[in-house]
């Protein structure tokens, strides 16, 4: 459903370097359009407009609906300490496009101890991959814990390098005393549906 | 399941003296519900939640509304459903002598929300108990803090 005159929903995409928000959201954006909901992205990166200009080239949205913001340091204080830029960025958005739905904010890559301000976004969900190592549920990073959805992408990778994915999948449930945890593998398109499922659900009441 | 009642918007103070007729009105011939939230939950404007009495609501509040407590989010001849927020625990800390400044970076740095009370520093409980304590256990073992309650 749509909330008139009240902005879009705000959904952040966290997690550590190399561990695939930025493919994530080139599996979600189709997918999101193709459910009938008008979007925009925010992406962020230290020094470059490395993520934003990806994006654009895959074409996979209007050029203006993908705005960039560099962080110029630490990732996680333009998500957490002082959103400002990111606010700004989504509520330009918000101004240019009055029947967006949905804004995804794709932090800089960062570590386990990331996590968003409910004053940036409604939502956010964090991403680690299984090539980073099966114990990182286990260090109980605050991204992994306070997440409101945890994604672990790159499951096609766990017999090369030797993660027990079930029992990864099992300690991330555990240390999360139940909130969701989804797997994905980006590359094939698979688990996206249900990530897309589950920010929809929260955040957009429209279901899938 | 039925749909959720959508509340956008908050309609006042349920101390509002505009508000507490009607209010006192539907307690006698309606349906008071409350809405707990969570105190860290506070900022979110879109979530999904029940009421005491188990109605779903979905909340979809514009950017420039904050949640509150004794806020009154949905009014109509038969029901009315006010905001409680739950209550917040708090850690209450000790420096130990020439500790403080100490204590205040660590506190600082785990990102940790805080109130000041005379000497002690007051930390909220946002979560287990246990991962808190588990990062003050070596200040504690070394006399730079004590645990109050």
């Amino acid at each position: 459903m749509r909330t008139n005159g009240h902005g879009a929903a705000r959904v952040g995409i966290g997690g550590p370097v190399g561990s695939g928000k930025t493919a994530l959201l080139e599996r979600l954006i189709p997918l999101l359009r193709g459910r009938g909901i008008d979007l925009a992205v925010i992406t962020n990166d230290l020094v470059t407009h490395e993520d934003a200009e990806r994006l654009r080239r895959a074409r996979l949205l209007e050029p203006e609906r993908i705005l960039a913001v560099e962080a110029g340091a630490c990732p996680h204080t333009v998500i957490r300490e002082d959103p400002t830029l990111n606010m700004e960025a989504a509520d330009s958005l918000d101004r240019i496009f009055p029947d967006l739905d949905l804004i995804l904010i794709e932090s800089g890559g960062d570590n386990l101890a990331s996590t968003f301000s409910l004053d940036l976004v409604d939502y956010w969900l964090f991403v680690i991959d299984v090539a980073g190592g099966d114990d990182i549920p286990r260090k109980r990073g605050p991204g992994v814990i306070q997440s409101d959805l945890l994604v672990i992408n790159k499951i096609d990778l766990h017999p090369y390098v030797g993660v027990d994915l079930q029992r990864m999948r099992a300690e991330a449930a555990a240390v999360r005393n139940g909130r969701p945890v989804l797997c994905t593998n980006c590359r094939a398109d698979e688990g996206i549906a249900a990530v897309a499922d589950a920010l929809c659900d929260a955040v957009l009441y429209r279901g899938a | 399941m039925s749909d959720p009642l959508v509340i956008e918007s908050i309609i006042g103070d349920r101390g509002d003296p505009a508000l507490a007729g009607r209010l006192h009105e539907i307690g006698h011939h309606g349906v008071m519900e409350t809405l707990v939230v969570d105190p860290a939950d506070l900022p979110r404007r879109r979530f999904h939640s029940l009421t005491d009495a188990g109605t779903a609501c979905f909340v979809a509040l514009p950017r420039s509304a904050r949640l509150f407590d004794g806020a009154v989010v949905w009014l109509d001849g038969q029901r009315a459903i006010v905001v409680r927020v739950g209550e917040q625990r708090w850690l209450r800390l000790a420096p130990g002598a020439n500790a403080a400044l100490e204590l205040g970076y660590l506190a600082g740095n785990l990102h940790w929300r805080v109130r000041f009370d005379g000497d002690c520093l007051l930390v909220a409980v946002d979560g287990p108990i246990e991962a808190y304590l588990a990062r003050l256990k070596d200040f504690q073992q070394r006399g730079k803090v004590r645990i109050v309650e």
